[in-house]
């Protein structure tokens, strides 16, 4: 990769705006990228293929008295971004007019974002990729010898252009590497399994070593479970499960499902809507983040954004077209298609995952699972994928057939607790949280 | 490029692939065209298309396999490609516990088209348009002032596939698929309930012609509004009857991809070593069909070229296969099943389900009712996922009607219910003879995303627990 090829990539994409215009288009933008993905999936401790993939696409946003016309293509030369601007333009006229598109965005300049792009992931050659998910074979073998490994590795880099008619040029190397490793352990018709990943922009932040032996380790653990009966319990959402809940209140806070009035949010702006305890900022400009960048998909500079500030919901997530049609701040959450969250980071509490567990008399920990509203009712009615009973602030025995459920603003308010320690992967902060009663389901007579 | 000079590079590739030391090679090219609008709140402000295209090659070598992808049109590229595909074999026998050994397949040489009565190209936008607002004027006028918000779409695609490979087989499908949507926001105050209901099939536009605004939008209006004023579902575990769409997820998430045998050769499937066993209740027959004039999972092919068919999973509460790749008949020594099915080019092909249904039984709905004191009937069926290693599934209803004393009695909302498979298969107490196959949607798998139907019949269950807050 050189910074020829980004330039060029930058060139097609101004191109295909200048073709919409000329085409009769009042506004457009264009985004376009290529790179390449390796990847190596084992089942049943073996490597079961290895991939290599390489893209490349046009994607062309046109607007006509507020309609748009998309246009995609998965070739990026000169000739498809003509004919991509010439397409967009004539769909953007057939759509009917929107009177609430204002405009599109202006240049501003954009934020210093460093350790997105790593020449070290983008250089890797398949075997070095396969190496991370085959040590993981043989450190799950290691701690539990019947030990049945799956998963995948990937790394992948991507360069990327997006320009617009207002004058916008932006560019992006970015670098991604992923593993994931599910572990299953067959013992006496019993079944138990566990699933443990590991994701980072930066070779540097990837630390795949261990992820088998934890993953054999707690696979063994979730033998023997079962149901419990149906209860009103406290309930403990680990590191991974509680993700599930704060995801799921940033995506109702979509401005666009907001305005649509198909969220549960719905003029909660400036209300409390979740405990004091919580406090969520998404922050896409964490160096190294899984979700870091300079600009959104609209190609507004990213910045540091407090949603949810000791339960009081401060703003909603904002793309170019919803700011302006409300009169509110973009607050740069625009994906090409949609608005969503970048890196989600809750402020970690004062007690530690240990006392938050060690405090509830009964109740359940979920591990696995992913808890999140329906954006539009807020109602949440989920399986415990990985749980444990709680007795006398003890994990117990691991649970089966045992669901969640109540409605997201209870749920919220119903947060008593953030641990003070969290798992932390790159710009995201995953910590437990205590969920003071909720409804549980499950098979017991 | 013309599709002449793509079967000239196509075949360029294979012939080059064939002078290697691989024990197969596959060149596979896919392209699409799709188009659709979108209608949201009276105005149709969003009209999209566009264009994808490119090859995958897989190699087989020293029994391990390598893959690799481009979406280049250059016939340069096309050949680096084979390098690539063969470089990633030689990292895949590094950890190799046995060689692949592919089962036998005859060569195939074939050119198919889905049939459709209406071509949507040749529907200019108006009409479709026309079609469209249709269903959103209706939803309006069913769900009046409790409507907040409207959502209507219409997608059409056009989807080629060659399959070229080094046994002789070249196969070149085409198929049209059509997409119609509506979803409705309902509002009462400060409670919002959504609903949504879709209709797709390899058709072309009469699928449009052919769904009235009854079966699609005015449904969706109808329970969005219904379940404003509905209380919460129960908590706990309930005999429940399922209905065709739930019962559909269910075989698909539950049992369907259980039976996938890369599934069980990996020992991640509850049915592993279960084949010619009594997996479920003699009321449960499961087939999986491929070649269902015009259904949304149908194929004539798959991606490796076998035919696709009808394959028995459960005759009469017995296990009587799994769904197979060319791979996993190889292992297991069975023959192939037309099972393996990949997502466009940068894929490689994997064992899929296609249209998985529960068959038809002998008794009414009512009968299945009547001797239920308290239960619920679970309509709706939106979306579900499985842990196959454990038998663990969870299936989302959009809606519940609770069962007192032999009757249905009120509505309740969407709510979540969970079981084991195999559990729940042998708790099954009657299928009505009621049948639907209505849920056709995309099914992930290993990040891919193909095209799949489910249904069934009416399915009376012992027990299910149901997620609810009651």
């Amino acid at each position: 990769m050189s910074d020829s090829s980004i330039d060029d990539l930058l060139r097609t994409a101004e191109i295909s705006c200048q073709a919409a215009i000329k085409a009769g288009a009042e506004f457009a933008d264009s985004f376009v990228e290529r790179g390449r993905d390796l990847s190596v999936s084992v089942e049943k401790n073996a490597v079961d293929s290895t991939n290599a993939r390489t893209h490349a696409s046009i994607s062309v946003r046109a607007f006509m008295s507020g309609g748009t016309g998309w246009w995609s293509t998965s070739t990026n030369s000169e000739e498809a971004a003509k004919e991509a601007g010439r397409r967009a333009a004539e769909l953007a006229k057939a759509a009917e007019p929107d009177p609430d598109f204002v405009s599109l965005v202006s240049p501003e300049p954009y934020p210093d974002v460093p350790g997105i792009y790593d020449e070290k992931i983008a250089g890797l050659s398949a075997k070095e990729v396969a190496s991370w998910i085959t040590d993981n074979i043989d450190s799950a073998l290691d701690t539990a010898s019947d030990a049945l490994v799956s998963g995948d590795a990937e790394a992948a880099w991507q360069e990327a252009a997006l320009a617009n008619s207002l004058g916008v040029t932006a560019v992006q190397r970015t670098t991604h590497a992923s593993v994931d490793v599910q572990v299953v352990v067959k013992r006496n018709g019993d079944v138990g399994s566990y699933y443990e990943w590991d994701s980072a922009r930066r070779l540097g932040d990837l630390e795949p070593g261990e992820l088998g032996a934890k993953a054999a380790a707690e696979a063994q653990r979730y033998l023997k479970s079962r149901p419990i009966r149906t209860a009103t319990l406290p309930v403990v959402f680990g590191p991974l499960a509680s993700r599930g809940i704060f995801l799921g209140l940033c995506s109702a806070a979509s401005a666009e499902d907001v305005q649509r009035k198909r969220s549960f949010l719905v003029g909660r702006n400036g209300e409390a809507i979740a405990s004091e305890q919580v406090t969520l900022v998404d922050d896409p400009l964490v160096p190294g983040g899984l979700s870091s960048s300079a600009f959104d998909g609209d190609g507004f500079p990213h910045r540091r954004l407090t949603l949810v500030d000791r339960g009081v919901l401060k703003t909603y997530l904002h793309s170019n077209y919803t700011a302006k049609k409300s009169g509110e701040p973009n607050t740069g959450h625009a994906t090409r298609m949609g608005i969503a969250p970048t890196n989600v980071q809750p402020t970690p509490g004062r007690k530690s995952a240990a006392d938050i567990i060690g405090e509830v008399e009964e109740g359940i920990y979920v591990a696995l699972g992913y808890p999140a509203p329906d954006t539009t009712s807020g109602q949440v009615s989920a399986l415990v994928d990985a749980g444990f009973k709680i007795e006398k602030g003890e994990l117990t025995y691991p649970l089966e057939k045992t669901m969640v459920a109540g409605h997201a603003l209870e749920i919220l308010k119903a947060i008593d607790a953030i641990s003070s320690d969290y798992r932390e992967e790159p710009g995201v902060i995953l910590p437990t949280a205590r969920v003071r009663s909720m409804r549980v389901a499950s098979g017991e007579e | 490029m013309n599709d002449d000079t793509i079967r000239e590079q196509i075949e360029r590739v294979r012939d080059e692939a064939a002078q290697k030391d691989f024990e197969f090679a596959e060149v596979r090219y896919a392209a699409s065209a799709h188009s659709g609008l979108m209608l949201q709140d009276g105005r149709a402000d969003r009209a999209g298309a566009g264009r994808r295209a490119g090859l995958g090659v897989r190699v087989l070598r020293g029994g391990a396999w390598g893959f690799a992808s481009t979406e280049s049109p250059h016939a340069a590229d096309w050949l680096s490609c084979l390098g690539d595909a063969a470089d990633m074999s030689t990292v895949s026998a590094s950890r190799q516990e046995e060689p692949v050994v592919l089962a036998d397949a005859p060569a195939v040489l074939d050119e198919i088209h889905t049939s459709f009565d209406i071509d949507p190209e040749t529907i200019p936008f108006e009409r479709k348009l026309a079609a469209v607002r249709g269903y959103e004027e209706a939803s309006a006028q069913a769900a009046g002032e409790r409507v907040a918000n409207l959502m209507t779409g219409y997608n059409d695609a056009r989807q080629l596939e060659i399959v070229c490979n080094t046994r002789g087989t070249m196969i070149s499908s085409r198929t049209v698929r059509t997409l119609v949507w509506h979803a409705i926001t309902a509002q009462d105050g400060s409670v919002r309930q959504r609903s949504r209901e879709i209709r797709a099939g390899q058709a072309g536009f009469e699928l449009v012609e052919q769904t009235p605004a009854q079966e699609l939008s005015v449904k969706a209006a109808d329970r969005a509004v219904a379940l404003l004023s509905a209380p919460p579902a129960p908590a706990g575990k309930f005999p429940a009857i399922f209905h065709p769409s739930i019962a559909g997820l269910l075989v698909h998430e539950a049992l369907g991809h259980n039976a996938e045998a890369d599934h069980v050769l990996a020992g991640q499937s509850i049915l592993e070593g279960k084949l010619g066993e009594k997996v479920a209740a003699e009321c449960i027959n499961v087939v999986d069909d491929s070649g269902l004039p015009g259904s949304w999972g149908s194929y004539r092919y798959d991606s490796e070229g076998t035919p696709g068919r009808r394959r028995a999973i459960i005759e009469n509460g017995v296990l009587k296969g799994f769904l197979h790749s060319l791979e996993t008949a190889g292992k297991m020594g069975v023959e192939p099943t037309g099972s393996a099915r990949a997502d466009g080019s940068a894929h490689r092909p994997l064992v899929r389900m296609s249209n998985t249904m529960i068959l038809p039984g002998e008794a009414a709905l009512d009968e299945l009712i009547s001797d239920i004191d308290m239960g619920l009937l679970l309509r709706a069926g939106q979306w579900g996922y499985v842990w196959c290693e454990k038998g663990q599934y969870t299936c989302h209803a959009g809606e519940g009607v609770m069962i007192r004393d032999g009757q249905l009695a009120e509505r309740v909302r969407d709510v979540s219910v969970s079981g084991m498979v195999l559990e729940t298969l042998a708790n099954a107490l009657g299928a009505s003879r009621d049948f639907e196959l209505e849920m056709a949607g995309n099914c992930g798998k290993n990040g891919q995303s193909m095209p799949v139907n489910g249904g069934g019949p009416y399915v009376k269950v012992r027990e299910i627990v149901v997620g609810g807050q009651g």
